[in-house]
C-alpha cells in the first residue's frame, strides 16, 4: 500500500467514527466495530485499476483490465489474446498513457505480470498483494474493470456488486483452450463475464482485495458464461516469483503429448504451407513459404506471417498451431489471425 | 511512523472492518435497512408506468412526473406504438394515453395519461449528486411480466457516473448518463431508476448488450433526471426537440481539451475562439477531455444559450453561445431496425392479457381531439395550449388597443452599463426613437440610423446599440395583438435567460429570414426579452424588457437593456413616454 491508500484508509476510519458518533443513538457500540462504506472501498481501488488497450480480432476484444500491484508499475492481468499478441498499451486512472513490457507468464495460473514502462522515479498506487484475503461464502463483493471499454482516459472504472457464491475448482473451456487453474476459484453472482473485465479487481465489502477477475469462458459441460475471479492468495506468490525474475512453466507439459497434429509434410502437400524450421520446443509460427495456387495461398498467407491465434485460441508456437489445426474437418473455413509488419489481419483458410 | 507501525495500525482498522459483518447490530441495521427499502418502493411504485402500444404488443415502461397525467419514457419505446397508447398503473387499472414530444437523440419520449387529476408523481432528486457506489433501484416492467402491472424492482449499485455512450448505427446518443449493475432487460427501457432515497434519479434506456443477446450483462445506463428535466418543458410543446453542436469541434490532448476547427460563421468565432485555443469550462462545468465537453453539450436542448470559458496565448476569454440544431428533424425519425422495439413478451408468459385489448377499438373523441399532427411537431395539439398559456395574457392585456397605422415616437437616454472589462468607459447616449409600421428610425446623438420593417440588415443598426431597430419593428408586430403578425409562431419550452439569469418561457415568431425568440414569465404578461435572428453568421439583437408602462393607450417597456459587441456588454437605455403621431 502507498502512503495515500493508508492515509486514506486512516481518514475513512476516523470520518466513520466521527459520523457515526454524531448520528446513531447507539454510537459507542458502533464506533467499535466501524465499515467502511461502499463510496469509500470504491474511492479507495479505483485509482490501482489499468485500463489496457492492444490488438483484438473478430470475437476477441482489444481491451481488457489489469491491476497494479507494486510502486514501480508492475501490473497483474490474465494471460490472454491481449498480452499473447504484444503492442499493449496501459492507461492509469489519471489518465496517462503507459507502454507495457511482458514481465513474465504463468499458464498454469493463467496470469500475467506487465510492467508499465514509467519515468525512473514514478510511482504509483497498488494492491499490496500481502492483504488478499480469502473471504467466507457469502460475502459482498466489488468488481473493478474496464468492462465494454465504458470509461475512457481518465474516467473511473466501472464498479458491480455480488456475493461470494461458491470456491470450486472450474471446468471451463475457450474455443479449444481449457482452463488450466487446477485450484479452486471464487465463482461469483456479479455479471463479470464481459467484455475486457478479465484482469480487474474482486474486493471484499470491507474493501480487501479478493481475486483476479477472469476471461470470457464458459464451464465445459453446462455451457454458460462462468463468472469467476481467480483468489489473489493464490496468485502472490507467483506474482513475487515473477518479479524476482523466476520462470514458470508456459503451459502444463502433459498438454502437448498425444495430442493429434497435421504433420510437417502434411501442411506442405495439402496446405502448400511450410512454416520455419521448429528448431526448439516454442518456436514461433513464422511462415516460412506459400506456394502460389494451394489454399494458404489463396487464403492470402505470405513468407514472414506469424500465426497468432486460430479461431479463439492463442498461438505460442509451431507445435501449437499443428495442433490446433488438426481439430477441424475437412471442407471448414477456419480463421486465422496473423501478424504482418505489426499490423493484425484475419484471413480464412479451408480445410483441405 | 515506520513502515512496520503503519503496518499494524492498517491491519487494527481491517479487522474492525472485519468483525463488523458479524455484529449483532450490523443485523439489526440490516432488517431496517430492508424495512425502510419495502416502505419506500411502496411509496414510489404507484409513478412507474407500463407503456405498452394499443393492441397490448410490445411495449415498456415510463414514469410519471406530474398530478395531470404527464409520463416520460424513452422514444425508442413509444415511436412503436404511434400517436396513442395504453398504460398500466401498479393499481391494475389501465389508462389511455397520447402522445406529446419527443427528443429522438436523447431517446426521450412525454406522453400524458388521461383519466385522473391526481395521478401520483415520481419526485426527481439530483443526479449530479450521484456518486459511484451509490445503492440504486429500477423499477419498469420487463419482459411485461406483471399482467396486474405491478412493477418489477431490480437492485444495483451506480457503476460510473457521466459516462458517454456514442451513438452507435442509429442517432440515439446517451451523453452524461449514469452506469449502473441493476438488471436492466427488455421492458425495462424508459421505467424509472431511483435513489435509495426513493428519489427519481434517471430513466433506464440502454445496456451494453453482448454475447448473451438483449439481457440484463451488468452494465445498463440511465439518462440523468437533469438532463430529462433541462428538456421536460421543450417536450410539453409538443415538439420534436432538438440537441445542439457549438459549430466548433474539440480533442482531447493530454488532459485538456483543444479546439480542432471553429466554423467562421459561428458565434463562438465572432467571440474569439479560434483552433488550438484550450476550453476551460463549458456551461459552468469543467472539462478536461472531449467526452466532459459532449457530456456537457448533450444534456442541453437546441437553441439554449451556454457560457463558455477558454484560454489561449492572450489570455482566458468568456462569452456565451446559442447552440445551433443537430438534425433539426422535421417527423420523427426511424429507428435502425435493430432499436426498434420488440415484442418483449417473456416467452413463457401466458397470453391472457393480449386478448383483452386486441380488437383495434375505436379511439373516443375526448382523446383523438388530444392530437393534431403538423410538419415539424410531435403533436401541435400541446403546441397550441403553451402558445395560449404565454399569448392569451398578452392578448388580453392589449385587448383592442393594438395599434397599426401610428407612428409611435420615444426618446432614449443609457442609463448606465455592465461591462466585463472596467477599462471600458461608460456609455452615454440620447437619442429619439420612431417606429413605425414599415419602418424605424433613430437619432443618436445627432446621427440619424434607418431600419425596414420588412427587410431589416443589421449593418443599417446603430453601432452602439445593433439590433435597437430591428427588435422594436419586432416588438411592434408582437404588441399589435395580431395572431398573422409572423408568419409562424410556437411554444419552444424553457430555458434560463443569460443575462437574466432567470427561467423563461420562449415563443418563436419566424417572419422572413428573421427567428424572434420571445421570453416570458408568470410575473407579466408582456415579454422580458427577445432575441433576434437576422441569419447564419451575423450576431443576434438581444433586447431586455423591464418597467413596462402606458401612454396614449400604447404600452411600452421603460427600461430597455443591449447586449453587445464582442464583451456582451449589457446597455440600459431609458424610454420616455410614448407620443403617438396620426
Amino acid at each position: 500500500m502507498t502512503a495515500v491508500l493508508r492515509r486514506k484508509i486512516a481518514i475513512f476510519q476516523i470520518l466513520v467514527g466521527v459520523i457515526v458518533v454524531l448520528a446513531s443513538p447507539t454510537a459507542t457500540l458502533m464506533a467499535q466495530t466501524p465499515s467502511p462504506t461502499h463510496l469509500e472501498v470504491v474511492a479507495l481501488w479505483q485509482p490501482v485499476i489499468v485500463k489496457l488497450f492492444g490488438a483484438g480480432e473478430g470475437s476477441l476484444d482489444s481491451y481488457g483490465t489489469g491491476i497494479l500491484v507494486s510502486k514501480e508499475g508492475h501490473v497483474l492481468t490474465v494471460w490472454n489474446h491481449l498480452v499473447s499478441t504484444g503492442f499493449l498499451t496501459a492507461v492509469t486512472a489519471d489518465g496517462k498513457r503507459f507502454p507495457v513490457d511482458t514481465i513474465g507468464t504463468s499458464a498454469e495460473h493463467d496470469a500475467a505480470l506487465l510492467k508499465l514502462k514509467t519515468e525512473p522515479d514514478e510511482t504509483f498506487p497498488y494492491v499490496d498483494l500481502a492483504q488478499a484475503t480469502d473471504p467466507e461464502l457469502g460475502s459482498s463483493v466489488y468488481a473493478f474493470s474496464n468492462m465494454f471499454r465504458v470509461a475512457a482516459g481518465n474516467e473511473p472504472v466501472s464498479v458491480v456488486h455480488g456475493v461470494i457464491a461458491a470456491r470450486v475448482p472450474l471446468e471451463a473451456t475457450q474455443g479449444r483452450w481449457k482452463f488450466p487453474v487446477k485450484s479452486p476459484i471464487w465463482l461469483i453472482d456479479a455479471i463479470t463475464n464481459n467484455s475486457g473485465a478479465a484482469g480487474g479487481l474482486l474486493t471484499d465489502a470491507a474493501g480487501m482485495p479478493v481475486g483476479l477477475i477472469g476471461r470470457e469462458i464458459r464451464h465445459a459441460s453446462s455451457r454458460t458464461w462462468v463468472n469467476y475471479a481467480v483468489p489473489l492468495t493464490m496468485l502472490r506468490p507467483v506474482v513475487e516469483a515473477l518479479m524476482a525474475g523466476r520462470k514458470i512453466d508456459q503451459r502444463p507439459k502433459d498438454a502437448t503429448s498425444d495430442v493429434p497434429m497435421i504433420s510437417d509434410k502434411d501442411l506442405t502437400a495439402k496446405y502448400g504451407l511450410t512454416m520455419v524450421p521448429n528448431v526448439v520446443e516454442r518456436t514461433p509460427a513464422f511462415v516460412d513459404d506459400v506456394a502460389k495456387d494451394s489454399l494458404s495461398g489463396k487464403s492470402g498467407l505470405q513468407r514472414g506471417d506469424l500465426i497468432v491465434l486460430v479461431e479463439d485460441a492463442v498461438i505460442t508456437s509451431i507445435t501449437d498451431f499443428q495442433q490446433q489445426l488438426a481439430a477441424f474437418r475437412t471442407g471448414q473455413r477456419v480463421s486465422l489471425t496473423i501478424n504482418r509488419d505489426d499490423e493484425l489481419k484475419a484471413i480464412e483458410l479451408r480445410i483441405p | 511512523m515506520n513502515r512496520r507501525s503503519q503496518h499494524s495500525s492498517l491491519l487494527l482498522f481491517l479487522s474492525f472492518w472485519l468483525t463488523a459483518s458479524s455484529d449483532v447490530h450490523a443485523q439489526q441495521t440490516l432488517v431496517q435497512r430492508e424495512s425502510a427499502r419495502v416502505e419506500t418502493i411502496g411509496r414510489i411504485s404507484p409513478g412507474v408506468v407500463c407503456v405498452m402500444a394499443p393492441n397490448g404488443e410490445g411495449g415498456g415502461s415510463g414514469v410519471l412526473i406530474s398530478a395531470d397525467g404527464f409520463a416520460i419514457s424513452n422514444f425508442h419505446v413509444t415511436s412503436g406504438s404511434g400517436s396513442f397508447m395504453k398504460c398500466g398503473l401498479d393499481n391494475g387499472k389501465l389508462y389511455d394515453a397520447v402522445i406529446v414530444g419527443i427528443d429522438p437523440t436523447g431517446d426521450v419520449a412525454l406522453i400524458q395519461l388521461q383519466g385522473r387529476t391526481d395521478f401520483v408523481a415520481a419526485q426527481p432528486g439530483d443526479s449530479d449528486q450521484v456518486r459511484v457506489g451509490d445503492e440504486v433501484m429500477a423499477l419498469g416492467n420487463p419482459f411485461l411480466l406483471a399482467s396486474d402491472f405491478t412493477p418489477t424492482v431490480t437492485y444495483g449499485i451506480v457503476s460510473g457516473v457521466r459516462r458517454y455512450q456514442y451513438p452507435a448505427n442509429t442517432f440515439l446518443e446517451y451523453t452524461d448518463c449514469i452506469q449502473i449493475d441493476a438488471s436492466i432487460n427488455p421492458g425495462n427501457s424508459g421505467g424509472p431508476l431511483f435513489d435509495i432515497q426513493g428519489r427519481w434519479i434517471g430513466i433506464n434506456g440502454r445496456a451494453s448488450f453482448e454475447k448473451r443477446g438483449r439481457v440484463n450483462s451488468g452494465a445498463a445506463y440511465a439518462i440523468s433526471v437533469n438532463q430529462v428535466q433541462l428538456f421536460i418543458e421543450h417536450l410539453k410543446c409538443g415538439l420534436i426537440v432538438d440537441h445542439g453542436v457549438p459549430e466548433f469541434t474539440v480533442e482531447t490532448v493530454e488532459g485538456e481539451v483543444v479546439v480542432s476547427q471553429v466554423s467562421e460563421l459561428s458565434e463562438a468565432w465572432r467571440r474569439g475562439l479560434r483552433s488550438r485555443a484550450k476550453i476551460v469550462s463549458f456551461a459552468g462545468r469543467l472539462v478536461s477531455s472531449a467526452n466532459d465537453f459532449q457530456n456537457v453539450l448533450g444534456i442541453y436542448p437546441e437553441g439554449t444559450r451556454l457560457p463558455l470559458t477558454w484560454r489561449d496565448k492572450e489570455g482566458v476569454h468568456s462569452a456565451t453561445i446559442r447552440l445551433r440544431p443537430l438534425h433539426d428533424f422535421q417527423k420523427a425519425p426511424e429507428l435502425p431496425e435493430e432499436r426498434k422495439p420488440k415484442d418483449e413478451k417473456h416467452p413463457e408468459a401466458p397470453g391472457d392479457e393480449k386478448q383483452k385489448f386486441e380488437a383495434p377499438e375505436e379511439l373516443p373523441k375526448e382523446l383523438t381531439r388530444l392530437f393534431v399532427e403538423r410538419d415539424g411537431f410531435c403533436n401541435y395539439h400541446f403546441n397550441e395550449v403553451q402558445q395560449s398559456k404565454l399569448l392569451d395574457p398578452l392578448r388580453a392585456r392589449i385587448g383592442t388597443k393594438g395599434d397599426l397605422k401610428n407612428v409611435w415616437q420615444i426618446s432614449l437616454a443609457s442609463s448606465g452599463s455592465k461591462t466585463t472589462d472596467s477599462k471600458t468607459p461608460p456609455i452615454s447616449l440620447t437619442g429619439e426613437l420612431t417606429i413605425g409600421p414599415t419602418a424605424a428610425g433613430l437619432k443618436l446623438d445627432g446621427v440619424p440610423y434607418l431600419q425596414n420593417a420588412e427587410n431589416p440588415v443589421a449593418a443599417e443598426e446603430p453601432v452602439q446599440l445593433p439590433g435597437l431597430l430591428t427588435a422594436v419593428l419586432q416588438l411592434r408586430k408582437l404588441l399589435s395583438g395580431e395572431k398573422t403578425a409572423f408568419n409562424e409562431q410556437l411554444a419552444m419550452g424553457q430555458t434560463l435567460h443569460l443575462p437574466l439569469q432567470k427561467s423563461v418561457d420562449i415563443l418563436v415568431t419566424r417572419e422572413g429570414a428573421r427567428t424572434s425568440r420571445w421570453y416570458f414569465t408568470s410575473e407579466s404578461p408582456f415579454p422580458v426579452g427577445v432575441d433576434v435572428e437576422y441569419g447564419q453568421g451575423i450576431d443576434e439583437a438581444r433586447l431586455i424588457f423591464e418597467n413596462w408602462q402606458e401612454s396614449e393607450n400604447v404600452v411600452f417597456p421603460g427600461r430597455i437593456g443591449i447586449v453587445a459587441g464582442v464583451q456582451e456588454q449589457l446597455i440600459w437605455l431609458t424610454t420616455g413616454d410614448v407620443k403617438v403621431k396620426q
